[in-house]
Formats: C-alpha cells, structure tokens, sequence
C-alpha cells in the first residue's frame, strides 16, 4: 500500500515535471529487433532500423541516413558482441549524444543479457571473422526474444517514463503471447531433434540449439570466409553418407555453394528467412518463426 | 528486506556507471521496485511454463541438450537486473586501442620526371619511389578518454630519399556526448574538407591520391587546431562544420605568431535513394592567409594568401541490396584555388613576381566491386594551371599551355576487412610530352584494433 501511494505519487511528479514526451526515437541494427521494438513499445516509439533481411549485418556502412537516424536515438537496440564493430560504433561517436553512449540507458545490446553459444577462449583473426565474446545471432531462440523483451520495456519505461504503464502492458502481452507461442514451436518440432544440417555461416547456433538439432558441417572454412572448393570437397566426403535434413541458407548469404552440394547429395537447400522481412511472410517476429520451423520440417 | 536492499544497491550501481541518466535516487529506487513487482507477477506464470517445458523435455530428452536448455531457460528466471551491468566493454581489451596498417609496394614509372607544369607541389604529393618498398606504415592509439572524451593518434613512418621520416599525422581529441549533434575536435587531424582528405590513404580505393589532391592538399591537410561540426535535426542528412588552424601544413606554410593561420568551413547533405543507394553530396573551403610556402623541393616560394574551394560528391550502389556481394562507387571532387601574392622560383631565377590568379582542378572515379573479394577501378583527374604571369615564363609556374592529367585503371582483391592487394596502371602527362607509364603493386595489411571507416 505505501508503495502504492509513492509510486502514484511518483507518476504525478513525472507528469507534471517533464515536458510532453514525442515519441522514443529506437535506432534498431537490425529488423528482429525493430519488430520487438514496435511488439514493445506500439505507438509510443519510432523505429529506425539501419539494415534490410537482404544485408549482411556484419557489413554496412556508416552511410548518412543512418548518421541522421543515430542523431535523434533515444535507444541504440542491437545485438552486439562486436556484430555491429564495423559501423555502429562510428555513427554513436559521430552523432550519438551522451543518452546512448556505452554505459547508459540508452544502449542496449541483446546479446548482452542471454546465454552466448560459441564463446572462444583465444581468438585470433587467422581463425577468420570470429567473435570471441560468443556468437552474437542471438534472436533465433525464442527464449532469448522473450528475456530481451523484458530487457527493452525495461528501457523504454525508464527513458519514457509517462507511458510508463503502456510499456508494461505492452510486454505482459507480448509474454503470454509469446509463451503460448513458444510452447505450441516446442511441440511442433519435435520432429527435428536431433536431426543434422549443413550451414552456411554458423548465424544459426541459437536456433539449432533450441531445437536440438546438430550441425554437420559449414560451408564457409572460417567464419566470413566465402566457401572455397577444397573446403566444399572436403564438406562433401563428410556429410556424403550422413542424413543430413537440409543445407541452411540466410537471404543475404551466396547460394552458389549450397546449391553445389545439394546437387552432388540431394540434400535440399532450405533458404530460411533469419530475420523479420527475410521471406514475404516474415513479417513480424511470431510470422519469423513460424516460417522457420515450416521450412525446415518442408525439407 | 534484503531484496529492498539489493535493488538499493542495484540503483546506486546504475547510477554510478551511468553519470548521463542522473535522475534521482528515490525514483529509480521505487522504478525498481515496480519493476520487480511487475516480474514477480510473472514468476509464478513463468515457473509454471517451466514446468510444463521441462516435462514435454523429459518426455523426448536427448540429454546433452537437455543441459543446455536448462542453462538458458533458469536465465529467465526475473531478477533485479540491473540496467547497466555486467557489460564488457567492447575492442577494449587493450587500453588504448592499437592498430598498425602495413604497406608495401611495387612501383615502376616509365618516364624519368614526374613535374607537374605550372604548378608548384609539396613534398607529400610528388610521385612515390620506384622499385620494392614499405609505404607507410602507421601506428594508430585510440581510446575513450573518459566519458566526454576520445583521443587518437596516428604516426606515420616512411622512408623518403633514403631517410626513415617519422610524421605524426594525427594527434587529436573529440568530444563524445555534446548535445545537438556536436562535436568538437582538437589537435591535429586530417580536416574535413571535400572528400578524401578526411580520410587515411589505407583506405583509398586506389594507390595514389588523385592530381588535384596532390596538388593543392600535398595529398593531406592536417594542421593543427580545432573543429567543430554539427548534425542538423533534419530528416535529410544536413552537416555543416568550421575549424581554425595554426597555417602549417600545406597549402599554409611558415606559420608564426599568434595569429589564427587558416579557417575552414564545410557543408554537407546527403541520404538514400530507395534502399540500395547512398549519396552525399558536399562544399568546403580552405582560407590560408599570410602563408610562406616552400614547394618543388624548396625551389620555389609562394608568399601570400591562398583560397582553395572544393565541391566534392559521392554515391554508392548495392545493385542486389546486400553490399557485402556487390557495389559500386561513384566518387569526384572539383578544386579551385585563388591565390594573391607573390611567386619566386629560384632555380630559374625569377625572383620575387607578383601573382593573381586561379588554379582548378576535378577528379572522378568509380569503383565496382563485382564479386565479393574483388574490384575494379577507373579514374580520371585534369588540373587547370591557369595564366602565367610575364614574370614567371619559363619557371616551374609555367605550364606552357599544358593542363597536367592523368588516367588510372585498377584491380584489387580484398580477403577480409584486413587485408588488401593492389595492381594499379596509371597514364600520367603532367608536363607537355612528359608521358609516363606507371605500375603500381601494393599491399595494405591490418592488425590489432581496426576501427570503421566512415561512410
């Protein structure tokens, strides 16, 4: 009850002390984390989001619309684990006033708050473009979507304090939805526990890890490194009489090397969507899902 | 009671680490608060799913991901997280940053002389040495200061006529967090003026500076001095800038005193254009005033005042969306420089003639980066020498009727955002009949930290 009557308290002095808020200006990296920013923050936010599904998000540049973008952000939302290290730190030195500098409220890295797969001890760059503080592709559990939803209302709600409560119901919403979702992905796929696939890049780890399934092997030698043909021969002779489900693709990854080994095995090519917007159906987060999980139970 | 505590802690901790979010200790506190209350709702709703997880998970357990699930899954479980904590501290393993580029090249020129007619040039911007050789190399520190602050230099080591040079070509600090849009520089650094010169040489997209560059900027202008830009609150990319510098470097010169030597001014606007295209499109200007210059290997002197304006443009293109795949660069830039004072050339004995007059100059380039780790390149660049005075015939100044230009083909192939290889072929005729053939082989390697070029 006290804390009822201060918290109400505390609502009247935030009204009356700040001025009319405009909306919170949410710099998305990436079009996941856009789509949790509008499941989240609904009419109250407005979302920049830096890269398209047909970009590789390791390689954009730091063009002027996004310096503009970064300018008025309220919120950075990436994924982080140095995945953005070759573009976001330039625009928030730029152009990023001191509310989303590192440290601050304004600067949320998804894969800072979840469980990283993939962690290296000792990384060196012979070892190809690897992240040694983990793999950064975190959105692909679902798990991890429901922790940084938490995460984000968080933010908005200390950064918009007025809409405080829209926030909260927001990601109540968002939660129950989201845990009937994920109970009803578990069951769906039970069916490809265990199974084994062929990746491109390992952008896959989380996704794979939630449901279970193993990876055989990479197409690329090293992370970021495009596929060579002594790598593919070798790719070839191991999953030659393996059963292997599919070989995953992501939109902005190069097709040729998949479809070569898929020729010489008959292992299909699956082109799953990796983010919001990476298939026409994709269109939010629940759609990105869904279109996951039918995909690779297609194949 | 202990989580009261727990969450007071937690408060003062985000504080602490977060000196921008500066709201009161009671409102966070009770923030918190209704934030832990709201997630308590939530545990039970969340124990409960876990429960229902974990039974679906026995009944078709595998049991190594079983271990892991759980792991993940117990991470959900709501506590007091603190907004702003656990956080590592991204590149900055080392503190400051260290990141060395490595240069190394080939180079052969047909022709013995590489004088550009009509124009007198700085040290920086004569063609390189011929045969095997290291470029530069550079060391670069960068880190944050503290929280307001980022400092960064740049030493630059090269060999020139046999003598190891060491040059500090940058040595600056920058502002981290002013507000609108600001940012103020101090130090020496390279100047945002036109395109290029704002930029390292290592991540040109060709072995050389274009003439223009070379000739009125001796490739680089980085005076000393200070700098303050702006990003406007509009939806097209708008920002303007200005600077004051001590008048050093070229094209100042002979700076003393406590006067200010050079101003800059610059503007700029850019966007895109549907999602696969990026423009920008620029003016800046360089007011070097009182300057005593020595060029052409101090053989000719130029006292005076010295207005260089340059319009500068920019485009790239991802034609399948995904830049990583392919791009093209479009890239110019167009100088013009007015000069009032006097020319002396004391190779040929001219002695001190009076001058007033423009010089000009453009480059463009395109860039198309057709597979994902190759590129091929083409550039054109024209200078515009202007009058000669009747005093100057005959001199260095003397262009005898000769605009100095030059075309440039290259291929290069890129293994990672690291590692470069270069074959650059360059027709230059930069005095009338002076045909010169180059090729040029080079190497640009990076290691340690590595920052982002800039757009």
């Amino acid at each position: 009850m006290k804390n009822f009557i201060l918290l109400f308290v505390l609502a009247f002095s935030v009204c009356w002390s700040s001025q009319a808020f405009a909306k919170v200006n949410v710099f998305a990296c990436a079009p996941e984390w856009g789509a949790l920013a509008e499941e989240i923050g609904g009419d109250n936010v407005s979302i920049t989001v830096a890269t398209a599904a047909s970009q590789d998000v390791h390689f954009v540049r730091a063009k002027p619309s996004l310096l503009t973008a970064m300018r008025k952000a309220d919120l950075v939302f990436c994924s982080g684990a140095s995945l953005e290290q070759g573009w976001l730190p330039l625009l928030v030195r730029k152009a990023g006033d001191r509310d989303v500098q590192q440290e601050s409220i304004g600067w949320l890295m998804a894969s800072d708050y979840v469980e990283k797969l993939d962690v290296m001890a000792n990384a060196d760059r012979s070892q190809g473009h690897v992240h040694p503080e983990g793999n950064p592709h975190v959105h692909l559990d679902p798990r991890n979507i429901d922790i940084i939803a938490e995460m984000l209302a968080e933010r908005l709600l200390l950064i918009d304090r007025e809409n405080m409560a829209v926030y909260q119901s927001n990601l109540a919403r968002f939660k129950e939805k989201w845990a009937n979702l994920s109970q009803k992905w578990v069951g769906d796929t039970s069916s490809l526990k265990g199974k084994q696939v062929v990746v491109y890049h390992n952008a896959w780890s989380y996704l794979l890890n939630w449901l279970g399934m193993d990876v055989i092997a990479t197409l690329e030698p090293k992370p970021g490194v495009p596929p060579t043909a002594a790598h593919l021969e070798a790719v070839l002779a191991r999953v030659d009489n393996a059963s292997v489900q599919a070989i995953l693709v992501a939109p902005y990854e190069d097709g040729d090397a998949a479809q070569w080994l898929s020729d010489k095995t008959s292992i299909p090519v699956v082109q799953l969507p990796f983010t919001v917007g990476g298939d026409a159906k994709a269109t939010n987060l629940e759609m990105l899902f869904e279109q996951t999980i039918t995909k690779l139970k297609g194949a | 009671m202990s989580k009261k505590l727990l969450l007071a802690a937690v408060s003062v901790a985000a504080l602490n680490v977060s000196p921008a979010f500066a709201a009161s200790d009671e409102e966070l506190k009770l923030l918190r608060a209704e934030i832990a209350k709201m997630q308590a709702t939530y545990e039970a709703k969340i124990n409960e799913l876990e429960g229902k997880l974990e039974a679906i998970e026995t009944r078709q357990s595998t049991a190594n991901t079983m271990q892991a699930n759980t792991v993940a899954v117990t991470s959900v479980q709501p506590s007091a997280r603190p907004a702003t904590a656990q956080r590592p501290i991204n590149n900055s393993s080392f503190n400051p940053e260290i990141g060395v580029i490595l240069q190394g090249q080939y180079q052969s020129f047909s022709n013995d002389s590489g004088e550009f007619a009509g124009f007198a040039i700085g040290e920086e911007g004569e063609r390189g040495e011929e045969g095997l050789g290291i470029d530069e190399t550079e060391l670069n520190f960068s880190a944050s200061v503290d929280n307001l602050f980022r400092a960064s230099s740049t030493v630059a080591l090269h060999e020139h006529e046999g003598d190891l040079e060491v040059e500090l070509e940058e040595a600056y600090v920058e502002t981290l967090a002013l507000p609108y849009g600001m940012q103020a520089k101090a130090g020496r650094f390279f100047s945002e003026l036109g395109y290029l010169n704002s930029h390292h040489a290592h991540s040109d997209d060709f072995a050389d500076r274009p003439l223009p560059n070379r000739a009125f900027l001796d490739s680089n202008y980085n005076d000393d001095g200070v700098q303050i830009s702006m990003i406007l609150p509009t939806d097209l990319y708008t920002e303007i800038g200005a600077g004051a510098f001590r008048g050093s470097d070229f094209p100042g010169g002979g700076a003393e005193g406590s006067d200010i030597g050079a101003w800059t001014a610059y503007g700029r606007v850019g966007g895109d254009i549907g999602n696969n295209t990026s423009w920008r499109i620029g003016a800046s200007t360089l007011q070097a005033n009182d300057v005593s210059r020595e060029a052409n290997e101090d053989t000719v002197t130029f006292e005076g005042d010295s207005d260089l304006y340059i319009l500068d443009g920019r485009a790239v293109i991802a034609p399948t969306g995904n830049s990583a795949e392919q791009e093209i660069i479009l890239q110019g830039e167009y100088f013009y420089r007015d000069e009032n004072g006097t020319y002396e050339d004391t190779d040929f004995g001219t002695g001190v003639v009076d001058y007033d007059d423009a010089q000009s100059g453009w480059y463009a380039q395109t860039v198309y980066k057709f597979l994902p780790k190759w590129r091929v390149g083409a550039r054109y660049a024209q200078l515009y020498a202007g009058d000669t005075p009747a005093g100057l015939a005959g001199s260095a100044l003397d262009s005898e009727g000769h605009d100095p230009w030059s075309g440039t083909a290259m291929i290069d192939w890129t293994n990672s955002e690291f590692s470069r290889a270069r074959l650059q072929y360059n027709h230059e005729e930069l005095a009338d009949g002076q045909n010169d053939n180059q090729i040029m082989l080079q190497y640009i390697m990076s290691i340690g930290a590595h920052g982002a070029h800039a757009f």
